[in-house]
C-alpha cells in the first residue's frame, strides 16, 4: 500500500550525491547522549512533512494519520514495534489455536477512554464487527476471514472461516483500532482513544498537539506534550531547527546534514524502513508484455548509483524489503549489466524503444535523471512525465494508463499487491497468487515466510517491476531527546518512551 | 455617481458569476478523485464507490453546479468533503491569519514605497536616486521564497528576534506572539510588493513634477519640492489608490506561497492542501471568496478614485 507521507519523504531526496558524514546507523530507539535528568513535563516539537486531511481514523487512510494517532491516541488489541514485531497493547495476552481458526485475547483491566468512559469487552466486539461490516472504513476487508467475534468476561474470541497468517499483523493497524461503542466524538476533528496521549488541539494547516494522558492504564508517557509541526519545505524545517523551534526533524534530507550540525548539537540518524521505491512496468501492452524487455530494463539500471545519489537506504532487488517476513537477497535476479540489457532487447526484437515514466511531481529529478541516462545507455529513450499526485492516482493507479511509473510504497508486508491482478502493477501470475494464498493459510510462521519468499523470487525473476531501492528513514534529533523512534517513522511513530532533558 | 456605482456594481456581480462558472468547470477538468484519495491506494473499488455515493459525487455536473451556486446565494458555500466542516467556518477561521497578514503586508509595502518612491523621483539623475530605482527593480524580481528564507536566516536564526515559522496555538488570544509570528511573512511580501509599488510611485511623482499646476505653484514662489509635496502628492496618492487593487491581488498570491513557507494556518495554505486533496467544495469556496475579495477591492478603489478625483466626476 502506498502512503502519501512516503511520497513526501521521497520528495526530499535532493539533487546531488553525497557521503553521509556523521550519520549513525541505529536500530534501537533514539540516539543517546543526554546527560541531564529527563523533564517529565517537557514539550517536544517534532517536524512532520505531510499533514492528514482530517483525523477520522475510521475512514481516512494514509500514514499521516497513523503516524500521529495510532499507538499514541488510539490502540488495538495488539501493536507492533519498529522492528515489526507484534506486541501486546489492549490485550495483555493472546493465543492462537493449532488449526489457526481461533484467536483468544485477554483484555487489560481498568482501561479507560480519554473521556473517562471504561473500555468494555463489548466495545472491542463492536469495533471489530463494525469495521468488518462497514466497507467505507479503512482496511475493512482485512477482517474478511473473521466469521465471529465474541466476548466472555475479559476474553475476546475471534473465530475465522479459514486460517489467516496476516490477521494479527492486520490487527496492529487500522483494522484493529478499538473505539467506544456509540461514541459521539466528532472523529474528523477530535479523538477519543485509550492511548498514552490525548489529542489536545489540531491547528489545521500548522500543528497537532498531544498531551500526556494522566489517567493512562499503562506506564505514563515520558513527556508532558508533543507538538507535531507540519513543515513541508526542507530548508524551512532546518531553519526552524536552527532557531530552536523543533526538537526532531523526520523526513530529513541527508544532504542538509552538515548544515544542521553547524547550527547546534544535532544527531542525524538512519533508521530501517520498509519503503520500497517501485518502478512499476505496465505489462498489459507491447513491448513491456515481453519478460525480456522488462528484464533488460532491470539490468540497465545501476541501483548502487541510485542509492548513492539519494544519500541513504540500500539496494533492493525484489518485492520484499529486509525488515519484512519472506525477505531474501534477490540481487542475482537483476545484476547491473548494460551489455546484457542490450542483448535482451535485441533478442526481443525491440529497436529504438521510447517509454514514458509517469511520476508524482514531488519526487524531484534525481532518480528520473539517473533512469534517463541508464536507459539511454542501452538504447531506450525515456520521457519523464511529472504530474500532480491527484493526477497520478487517477491515471496510473486507478486507470492503469501508464508505461512506467515509480512511487514509494512505504507500507510493511504489502506483498499482497503482487498477488492481485487488479492492482496497478498489472502483474497477473496464478502461481504467485497460489503461493500467496497458501502462505496466508499456513498455520506455521516459518512455512508462511518460506512460501512468501518463494513467491517473491518468482515476481523478481518475472521482472514484474523493478525495485529501485529501499529507503531508510532519516531523522535529525536534538541533544537531550531520548526514545525517539527512528525506524519505520514514515509509517508509525510511537512516542510513549520519548523523553527530553536539558543536558 | 450613483448611476456609476450601480453600473460598476452590476459589472462586479457579472464578474463574480462568470468567475464561479469558470472555477467550477476548471476544477472539474482536474483529474483525480477525492473518494479515491480518502480510500487511499489500498481501498477496494466497493469502498471507493461507497464513499463516492455518500459524498454525492455521482450527481450530474450541472446539478452539482446549480446546487453549489444556489447555496452561495443563500450564504452557504458548501461543506468540506474531508472534514465535514462548512467552508464558511473554515474560511472565517483561516481569515484570522490571512487578513492580518495581508493588511500588515500592505502597510509594509506602503511604508516602503511611498517615501522611497517620492525620494527616488526627486533625486532623479543623481546617484542615490538611481540606486533606489535600480534597487527597487532588483528587489521586485526576487522570488518570494528566497526573500522569506533570507529574512528567516537573519532575524530568526542569527539574531533570534522573531519566530522562524508557525502561529501561536492560542491565536490572537496571545496578541504579541501572533503579531510577532506575522512580522517576517508580512515583511517578505511587503518588501517585494513595496518594490513594485515604489516604481509606480516614482513614475507618478515624476509625472506630477511635470504638471502645469506644480510649475505654476513653483512660479508663485514655492520651492519645487514644496510645490510637489503640497500640490503634486495628492495626485500621486490618487494614482496609488488606483493600483491598490492590483497590489491586493499580488498580496493574495504572495500569501499562498508565504503561508506554506512559514507554516501559517491561513487561507493560502488551506487552498494548497485542499487542491492537493481534491476537496473541490472547499477549493471552490476559497477561490470564489478570494476572487470576490479582489473584485470587491477593485470596485471600491474605482469608487473612491472617482469620489476623490473631480476630473473623473466631470467626465461622467
Amino acid at each position: 500500500m502506498l502512503r502519501r507521507t512516503a511520497l513526501a519523504a521521497t520528495a526530499l531526496f535532493a539533487a546531488s550525491a553525497l557521503v553521509l558524514a556523521g550519520c549513525t546507523a541505529s536500530t534501537g530507539p533514539g540516539p543517546t547522549g543526554a546527560t541531564g535528568e529527563p523533564d517529565a513535563d517537557a514539550s517536544v516539537a517534532i517536524r512532520l512533512v505531510l499533514e492528514p486531511g482530517n483525523l477520522d481514523i475510521r475512514q481516512t487512510t494514509g500514514a499521516a494519520l497513523d503516524q500521529v494517532l495510532i499507538d499514541n491516541v488510539y490502540q488495538g488489541l495488539v501493536s507492533r514495534t519498529t522492528d515489526q514485531e507484534i506486541v501486546p497493547a489492549l490485550a495483555s495476552d493472546w493465543e492462537v489455536s493449532d488449526d489457526g481458526l481461533t484467536y483468544t485475547f485477554t483484555l487489560e483491566e481498568g482501561v479507560t477512554f480519554h473521556d473517562g468512559q471504561e473500555l468494555t469487552p463489548q466495545d472491542v466486539v463492536w469495533s471489530l464487527q463494525t469495521r468488518k461490516d462497514t466497507p467505507e472504513w479503512a482496511d475493512s476487508a482485512r477482517l474478511a476471514n473473521v466469521s465471529s467475534i465474541t466476548a466472555d468476561g475479559q476474553t475476546v474470541t475471534l473465530t475465522l472461516a479459514q486460517p489467516d497468517s496476516s490477521l494479527l499483523w492486520n490487527l496492529t493497524g487500522r483494522a484493529g483500532i478499538i473505539l467506544k461503542e456509540g461514541d459521539t466524538v466528532d472523529y474528523q476533528t477530535a479523538a477519543n482513544g485509550t492511548g498514552p496521549f490525548v489529542l489536545e488541539e489540531w491547528q489545521q494547516g500548522a500543528s497537532i498537539t498531544l498531551t500526556r494522558n494522566d489517567a493512562y492504564w499503562g506506564d505514563a508517557a515520558g513527556v508532558g506534550e508533543v507538538v507535531f509541526q507540519y513543515i513541508a519545505e526542507d530548508q524551512a524545517a532546518v531553519n526552524a531547527a536552527a532557531a530552536g523551534e523543533v526538537d526532531v526533524l523526520t523526513g530529513f534530507d541527508p544532504n542538509l546534514t552538515e548544515q544542521i550540525e553547524q547550527s547546534g548539537d544535532w544527531t542525524v540518524v538512519l533508521g530501517t524502513a520498509t519503503d520500497k521505491s517501485v518502478l512499476a512496468m505496465n505489462s498489459t501492452a507491447a513491448p513491456l508484455d515481453d519478460q525480456r524487455v522488462r528484464q533488460a530494463i532491470r539490468q540497465a539500471i545501476d541501483h548502487d548509483a541510485i542509492v548513492e545519489a539519494v544519500g541513504a537506504g540500500q539496494t533492493l532487488y525484489g518485492p520484499i524489503p529486509e525488515p519484512d517476513p519472506g525477505y531474501e537477497d534477490l540481487s542475482d535476479t537483476a545484476p547491473y549489466d548494460p551489455e546484457a540489457a542490450r542483448a535482451l532487447l535485441e533478442e526481443a526484437g525491440v529497436e529504438d524503444l521510447e517509454l514514458t515514466l509517469t511520476i508524482p511531481a514531488d519526487y524531484g529529478t534525481t532518480i528520473p535523471q539517473i533512469l534517463v541516462s541508464d536507459f539511454n545507455e542501452v538504447g531506450i529513450t525515456l520521457e519523464v512525465d511529472a504530474v500532480d499526485f491527484g493526477v497520478w492516482v487517477n491515471d496510473v493507479y486507478t486507470n492503469k494508463d501508464y508505461e512506467l511509473s515509480y512511487v514509494n510504497h512505504a507500507e510493511a508486508r504489502d506483498f499482497e499487491n503482487w498477488a492481485n491482478p487488479d492492482y496497478y502493477f498489472t502483474y497477473d501470475n496464478p502461481e504467485v497468487q497460489d503461493l500467496y494464498e497458501q502462505s496466508l493459510r499456513a498455520t506455521d510462521e516459518a512455512e508462511a515466510d518460506a512460501l512468501l519468499a518463494e513467491a517473491a523470487r518468482i515476481v523478481a525473476e518475472d521482472a514484474a517491476a523493478d525495485w529501485l531501492f529501499n529507503w531508510a528513514g532519516v531523522s535529525a534529533v536534538a541533544a537531550g531527546i531520548n526514545g525517539m523512534p527512528v525506524d519505520s517513522v514514515n509509517a508509525r511513530l510511537n512516542l510513549a518512551e520519548l523523553t527530553k532533558s536539558d543536558g | 455617481m450613483i448611476r456609476y456605482a450601480l453600473t460598476r456594481g452590476a459589472l462586479l456581480l457579472l464578474g463574480l458569476f462568470v468567475a464561479s462558472a469558470l472555477i467550477f468547470l476548471t476544477l472539474r477538468v482536474l483529474p483525480g478523485d477525492v473518494a479515491q484519495q480518502i480510500a487511499g491506494t489500498n481501498g477496494t473499488p466497493e469502498q471507493v464507490a461507497a464513499i463516492r455515493e455518500s459524498l454525492g459525487l455521482n450527481a450530474p455536473l450541472w446539478a452539482q453546479y446549480v446546487d453549489w451556486i444556489g447555496g452561495v446565494f443563500r450564504g452557504d458555500l458548501g461543506t468540506s468533503l474531508y472534514t465535514g466542516l462548512t467552508v464558511t467556518a473554515e474560511l472565517a477561521e483561516k481569515a484570522r491569519v490571512t487578513v492580518p497578514l495581508g493588511i500588515l503586508s500592505l502597510l509594509f509595502a506602503l511604508a516602503v514605497s511611498i517615501p522611497l518612491g517620492v525620494l527616488s523621483a526627486l533625486r532623479r539623475g543623481r546617484a542615490d536616486g538611481t540606486a533606489l530605482s535600480v534597487g527597487a527593480q532588483a528587489v521586485a524580481a526576487v522570488p518570494v521564497v528566497w526573500a522569506g528564507m533570507m529574512l528567516v536566516v537573519v532575524f530568526a536564526v542569527w539574531l533570534g528576534l522573531l519566530p522562524a515559522q508557525g502561529f501561536p496555538r492560542g491565536g490572537w488570544s496571545q496578541p504579541v506572539d501572533a503579531l510577532r509570528a506575522l512580522i517576517l511573512p508580512a515583511l517578505t511580501i511587503g518588501i517585494i510588493e513595496g518594490a513594485m509599488l515604489l516604481r509606480f510611485v516614482r513614475s507618478a511623482t515624476l509625472q506630477a513634477i511635470g504638471q502645469d499646476y506644480v510649475r505654476t505653484a513653483a512660479a508663485k514662489g514655492l520651492t519645487r519640492n514644496a510645490a510637489l509635496i503640497r500640490h503634486g502628492l495628492p495626485n500621486v496618492g490618487l494614482s496609488v489608490i488606483s493600483v491598490l487593487g492590483l497590489q491586493v491581488a499580488g498580496i493574495v498570491v504572495g500569501a499562498v506561497i508565504i503561508e506554506q513557507l512559514f507554516s501559517l494556518p491561513g487561507i493560502g495554505r488551506m487552498l494548497v492542501s485542499d487542491v492537493g486533496a481534491r476537496d473541490l467544495p472547499m477549493v471552490q469556496g476559497e477561490l470564489l471568496i478570494l476572487t470576490g475579495f479582489v473584485l470587491l477591492v477593485g470596485f471600491f478603489v474605482d469608487l473612491v478614485h472617482r469620489l476623490l478625483d473631480p476630473r473623473q466626476r466631470e467626465a461622467a
